[in-house]
C-alpha cells in the first residue's frame, strides 16, 4: 500500500525530460498449480490448465504435463519460457540417454538429472516450481519436488505452484494424516488419490486467481499414462 | 571412407556436435565439469539480480529458495557427534519437514548442511564425486583435511556471487577423527564443537553447558538431541525431526530420527516428574 | 516482511449451525525467535462476542484495550448490550480513523447476536474494510493456508463437536506449514448458553 503523497502534478511521461528507463524483465509469473500423489503401485499427478500474466489469462487450455517416458511425467507451474526450455533440453538429453544406452532412462536418475540442470542455472534460475512423478526401479509410485534452483526432495504427495501453500496443508492432512488421532488402516487406491486431487483443485480454484479453467490429470501405473479431466470454475 | 565422405557424413557428424550439443551445452554445461555454471547475463548477481526479479508488469517474482537449519556437530572421547534439524522453509513457508542435511559422502566421510539447500547439495555431490575419484587414483580413502580444503576452494571461486552455506564435514582418517567447518566465504577452520543455522545460537546454550570430552555415547547422542530440539523449540526456522548420526572408527553409523514433537512432550514430562521429585522432598 | 507479520499469528473464524468458533494460535515471537508460546489473541468482548486480533502484538493489546473502553462506554450511555454487528461497525470506523497510520492488525469477529442468537462473523483488513462472509474467516501470516484447509473442511450446518473438530483440524494443520505460527492453539467455540474454550496439544516447533 502505498502512502506516499508525491507526485501529485499530473505527470506526462511522453513530455518528461528525463531519460526514458526501460528494464530487462526477463521473468513472468504465468501462475498455475500442480499436485501429485504417489501410492504403491501408482503416482497420480493433476495439474490446471490455466495460463495467466496478471490479471488476463493467455489461454483456459495448457497442459502443463510433461511425459518424459512411459513411466516419468514432469508438471511444471510458473514462467512458462522457462518451462518450454527446461523441458525441450530435458526431451532431449532423455533422448540422447535413450540412443546411447539403447535403454530408457529411470525416473530416479531422470530426478537427479533435473535437478543437476536446474542448478546450472544457478545465478539465473528458471522460476518453475517443478513437481516430477513417476514409478521407481521397483515399480512403487514416487514424487520429487524441486525448489527454482534445483533443491530436489522426494515425498510420497506434493502440491506446488501459485497455490501450493494453500493445498500442502491439506494434503498433510489427508494424506499424510497429520494431526490425526483415530486413523483408520484405509490403503491409497487411485480412486481415491484421483478424488482428494479433484477435491484440491476446486477448492484452489475458488481462493487462488492464476489456478481454474480445468485440470488434466495422468495416472502412471505399470501399464502406461492414462489422462482424465475435469472443469473447474472459470471465472 | 568414400561413400561417407561423397554424401558429405562427416561434415553431417560435425554439424550435430557443433549446433546440436553446442545448444545443448549451453543448458547442462555443468554435467561436463561439474564446477561450471551458467554465467547470468548481469554482472554480480547477488547484488544485481533483484533488477531484473520483476516481470513486464513491475511486479515482483519472489524465487524463494529453501533455507533455513540448525545443525551441530562435536567431537569426544567416542568420535564425533552430528545432529540435525529437518525443516525447509522458503520464506515463511515451511516447504519440508523430512530434508536429509546430513549427507553421507562415504562410508567415513559425512556433510552437514545449513543455508541454500540446493547449494550444499549440489557441492556435496561434486565432493562425493572428487573423493571418490581420488580414492581410485591413489589407492587410500581421502583425508578430512584434504576433502574440506577440496570443498573450501570449490565455493570460493563463487565467492561474493550469492552462494549461501555453511556446512560440517566429519570424518575418521589416519589421523583419528576429525571435524571441520567450511562455509561458503571460504572460511574453513578445525574445531571440536559446531553449530551453524538460524538456530545455532539455541543449540550452542544447551551444547556448551552440557559439553565435556568424557561423555559416554550415550550421553553425547542425548545432547546433541537436546540441543536441536531446544533449538527447534524457540527458532522459527528449525523443527520437523532430530537425526543423529555418530562417527566411529568403523565408518559412520545413523543413530535415530526423532520427532520434535515427541521430544517436546518427553521433555516437558520429565521436567514435571523433576518438580514433582522435589516438592515431595 | 510486513509489519504484520512481524511477530507470527494465525487465526480463524467459522460460523456452524447456531454456533460459531474463532480459534487462534499462541505464539509470540520476534521474526524467527519465539519468545513465549501462551500468548493471548482472542479477547472476550461479551458473553456471546469474541474478537481476534493477529498482527503487531503491540497493536493488538493497543487495539483489545481501546475496544474494550469503547465498547463499556457504549453500553453504559445506552444501557443495553452490543450486537456483533454494531462492535465490528465500531471497530472498522476506529481503525479507518487511522487510515494514514493504522494500526497493523486484521481483526476477526465471531460472536450470536444478544438476543436472537444469529451467529455472526466477520473479519477486516488493517483500515477497517469489512468482510462479512457466510461461512469463514481466516487471518494473520498463514492466510493461504487457512484458506485451503477451510475451503476444503467446511460445510454448512455444524454442530458444536463437529464445528470445533473442523476449525481445530483447519488450524493446527494450516500452521504446522507456517514457521512463524504455531506453538500451541485455543479454541472457542460459542453457543447460545454456554461458551467452551479448549487448548489444543500441537507440535511445539
Amino acid at each position: 500500500m502505498s502512502l506516499s503523497m508525491e507526485g501529485i502534478r499530473p505527470h506526462y511521461p511522453d513530455y518528461s525530460n528525463a531519460p526514458m528507463q526501460r528494464h530487462f524483465s526477463p521473468y513472468a509469473d504465468n501462475g498455475g498449480s500442480v499436485v501429485a500423489i504417489a501410492g504403491d503401485d501408482f503416482v497420480v499427478i493433476g495439474a490446471d490448465t490455466r495460463l495467466s500474466a496478471g490479471f488476463s489469462i493467455y489461454t483456459r487450455d495448457q497442459n502443463k504435463l510433461f511425459p518424459l517416458s512411459k513411466t516419468t511425467v514432469l508438471g511444471c507451474a510458473g514462467c512458462w519460457c522457462d518451462t518450454l526450455t527446461l523441458t525441450r533440453i530435458l526431451t532431449s538429453r532423455m533422448q540422447m540417454y535413450q540412443q546411447e544406452h539403447n535403454k530408457t532412462m529411470s525416473t530416479v536418475a531422470c530426478a537427479q538429472m533435473l535437478s543437476t540442470m536446474l542448478y546450472y542455472k544457478r545465478f539465473f534460475p528458471y522460476y518453475i516450481s517443478n513437481v516430477l512423478v513417476g514409478l521407481d526401479n521397483e515399480g512403487k509410485g514416487c514424487v520429487y519436488s524441486y525448489d527454482p534452483i534445483g533443491h530436489c526432495e522426494k515425498a510420497t504427495y506434493k502440491a506446488g505452484g501459485s497455490a501450493g501453500a494453500l493445498l500442502q496443508p491439506l494434503l498433510d492432512n489427508q494424506i499424510g494424516l497429520k494431526n490425526m488421532e483415530i486413523i483408520g488402516d484405509s490403503k491409497l487406491t487411485i480412486e481415491k488419490a484421483t478424488n482428494i486431487i479433484k477435491d484440491v483443485f476446486i477448492s484452489a480454484a475458488e481462493r487462488d486467481i492464476y489456478t481454474g479453467d480445468s485440470v488434466i490429470i495422468n495416472i502412471i501405473t505399470k501399464e502406461g499414462i492414462k489422462d482424465d479431466k475435469f472443469e473447474l470454475r472459470k471465472d | 571412407m568414400s561413400l561417407s565422405e561423397l554424401c558429405g557424413m562427416s561434415d553431417f557428424d560435425d554439424k550435430i556436435n557443433s549446433e546440436y550439443r553446442g545448444d545443448l551445452n549451453t543448458f547442462c554445461g555443468n554435467f561436463t565439469n561439474n564446477l561450471e555454471l551458467g554465467v547470468p547475463p548481469f554482472s554480480n548477481p547477488a547484488k544485481n539480480f533483484a533488477s531484473v526479479s520483476k516481470d513486464e508488469f513491475g511486479r515482483e517474482i519472489k524465487i524463494q529458495f529453501d533455507h533455513g537449519t540448525t545443525t551441530l556437530g562435536f567431537m569426544y572421547q567416542g568420535g564425533v557427534v552430528l545432529a540435525v534439524d529437518s525443516r525447509a522453509t522458503g520464506g515463511q513457508f515451511i516447504g519440508s519437514q523430512t530434508m536429509k542435511k546430513i549427507v553421507e559422502i562415504n562410508d567415513f566421510l559425512l556433510g552437514t548442511l545449513a543455508g541454500g539447500a540446493a547449494d550444499c547439495v549440489y557441492w556435496d555431490r561434486v565432493l562425493a564425486k572428487q573423493c571418490r575419484m581420488y580414492e581410485l587414483r591413489n589407492r587410500e580413502r581421502i583425508s578430512v583435511a584434504a576433502a574440506s580444503k577440496l570443498m573450501s576452494n570449490m565455493v570460493y571461486n563463487y565467492k561474493g556471487m550469492g552462494l549461501s552455506m555453511g556446512m560440517m564435514l566429519a570424518g575418521w582418517d589416519k589421523r583419528g577423527p576429525q571435524l571441520y567447518y567450511i562455509d561458503s566465504e571460504g572460511t574453513r577452520t578445525p574445531g571440536k564443537v559446531f553449530s551453524v543455522g538460524s538456530g545455532s545460537i539455541y543449540a550452542f546454550g544447551v551444547l556448551d553447558s552440557g559439553y565435556k570430552w568424557d561423555l559416554t555415547d550415550e550421553e553425547a547422542y542425548d545432547l546433541g538431541r537436546r540441543s536441536i530440539y531446544h533449538a527447534t523449540h524457540r527458532d522459527a526456522y528449525s523443527g520437523g525431526i532430530v537425526r543423529v548420526y555418530h562417527m566411529k572408527n568403523t565408518g559412520w553409523v545413523h543413530i535415530d530420527n526423532t520427532d520434535c514433537m515427541e521430544l517436546h512432550y518427553k521433555y516437558q514430562d520429565e521436567k514435571l516428574q523433576k518438580s514433582n521429585e522435589i516438592a515431595t522432598k | 516482511m510486513s509489519i504484520l507479520g512481524y511477530n507470527g499469528g494465525a487465526m480463524v473464524a467459522m460460523k456452524g449451525d447456531k454456533c460459531v468458533s474463532i480459534a487462534a494460535d499462541k505464539r509470540f515471537g520476534i521474526q524467527a525467535q519465539t519468545i513465549t508460546c501462551d500468548f493471548k489473541k482472542v479477547f472476550d468482548m461479551g458473553p456471546r462476542l469474541y474478537v481476534g486480533l493477529p498482527g503487531l502484538a503491540t497493536d493488538v493489546q493497543t487495539v483489545m484495550e481501546k475496544l474494550r473502553f469503547r465498547k463499556n462506554l457504549y453500553e453504559l450511555k445506552e444501557n443495553r448490550t452490543m450486537t456483533p454487528e454494531v462492535f465490528g461497525a465500531m471497530l472498522s470506523s476506529m481503525l479507518y480513523e487511522k487510515r494514514f497510520g493504522p494500526f497493523f492488525v486484521e481483526p476477526v469477529i465471531a460472536g450470536l447476536h444478544p438476543t436472537t442468537h444469529e451467529p455472526f462473523i466477520c473479519n477486516m483488513d488493517l483500515i477497517g474494510c469489512i468482510n462479512q462472509p457466510d461461512d469463514f474467516v481466516v487471518g494473520g501470516t498463514a492466510s493461504a493456508q487457512l484458506y485451503g484447509m477451510c475451503e476444503a473442511l467446511w460445510e454448512p450446518n455444524l454442530g458444536p463437536e463437529d464445528l470445533f473438530e473442523t476449525t481445530a483440524q483447519a488450524l493446527i494443520n494450516a500452521f504446522d506449514r507456517d514457521a512463524i505460527s504455531g506453538w500451541g492453539a485455543t479454541v472457542y467455540i460459542i453457543e447460545k448458553d454456554k461458551v467452551t474454550v479448549r487448548d489444543i496439544k500441537t507440535r511445539m516447533d
